[in-house]
């Protein structure tokens, strides 16, 4: 019983790590296209501007490359939150999993396993 | 950003039975300080080229801005190949801004632009260095300390690699 709990709290701080990751991912792509956004809202429409798509470089304008930024932002924005909670939900059960484990490993209760 | 702090190696404990646990917190310690200092040398690493790529567009800018228009260029494909070009505009380029998106913009405010992006960058490795050098001066700090105490319990000298 110890050792499944033990097996699940490391496989629980696996799955913290790797959706922390993955947000602090987001959360740079996301400052990215603020900063992208804010240069984009100091052009004019007549300005040249370009999309990258692989190796290459699309002409396209500046009304199509806000909105698309913008939903991008609004994409990204919604899929940190999930991320957050998700990773609030995997601390908090850590944290009664934890909880659990140091009752059982008390030496007043500690039973062989 | 993670900030390391240098921590104060442990101080020595009387008890003969503790000094094996302490022996193990110490090289536990000294290990994730490791891998905390690759971390941030691979860090180093990246800011130091993204700074390198950013001085030679610099400049490739002033060189582009005191050259008429319609100058024959190589444009280099790799592999110490070119191909052969003309200069289309010595007042006008295209620079990233990030998510994808390149602007037109004059090469006196590209230049300005990347300018910036290399004081930013040359902070950031500013900083990142600091804590490197925190890290390993940490690490000497605790190898040191394991390496009285193997010396203490009669072990002799070790060298921790």
């Amino acid at each position: 019983m110890i050792q499944e709990q033990l097996s699940r709290l490391q496989q629980l701080q696996q799955t913290l790590q790797a959706v922390a990751t993955q947000k602090q991912q987001l959360e740079i792509e996301a400052s990215e296209t603020d900063k992208a956004l804010a240069e984009l809202e100091k052009m004019t429409d007549d300005s040249s501007v370009y999309k990258s798509v692989g190796s290459l470089l699309l002409k396209s304008d500046r009304q199509t490359l806000l909105k698309e930024l913008k939903e991008r932002k609004e994409l990204l924005g919604t899929r940190i939150t999930v991320l957050g909670r998700q990773e609030d939900r995997t601390k908090e059960r850590m944290k009664e999993l934890q909880e659990k484990l140091q009752e059982k490993l008390r030496p007043s209760t500690a039973s062989a396993n | 950003m993670a900030t390391p702090r240098r921590r104060a190696a442990p101080a020595p404990r009387p008890s003969a039975s503790s000094v094996d646990d302490e022996m193990r917190q110490t090289l536990t310690e000294i290990r994730l300080m490791e891998g905390s200092a690759r971390v941030l040398q691979s860090r180093l690493d990246v800011v130091s080229a993204a700074m390198s790529e950013t001085q030679t567009a610099i400049s490739t800018l002033e060189g582009v801005r005191g050259t008429t228009e319609g100058s024959e260029l190589l444009l280099p494909i790799g592999s110490g190949s070119f191909v052969k070009g003309k200069l289309a505009s010595s007042d006008k380029i295209v620079i990233g801004i990030g998510a994808g998106v390149c602007v037109e913009k004059t090469v006196d405010d590209s230049l300005k632009d990347l300018r910036v992006r290399s004081s930013e960058l040359d902070r950031a490795r500013t900083s990142v260095a600091q804590q490197l050098g925190q890290i390993l001066g940490a690490t000497e700090d605790y190898r040191a300390r394991l390496s009285e105490m193997v010396r203490k319990k009669g072990g002799g000298s070790v060298e921790i690699v």
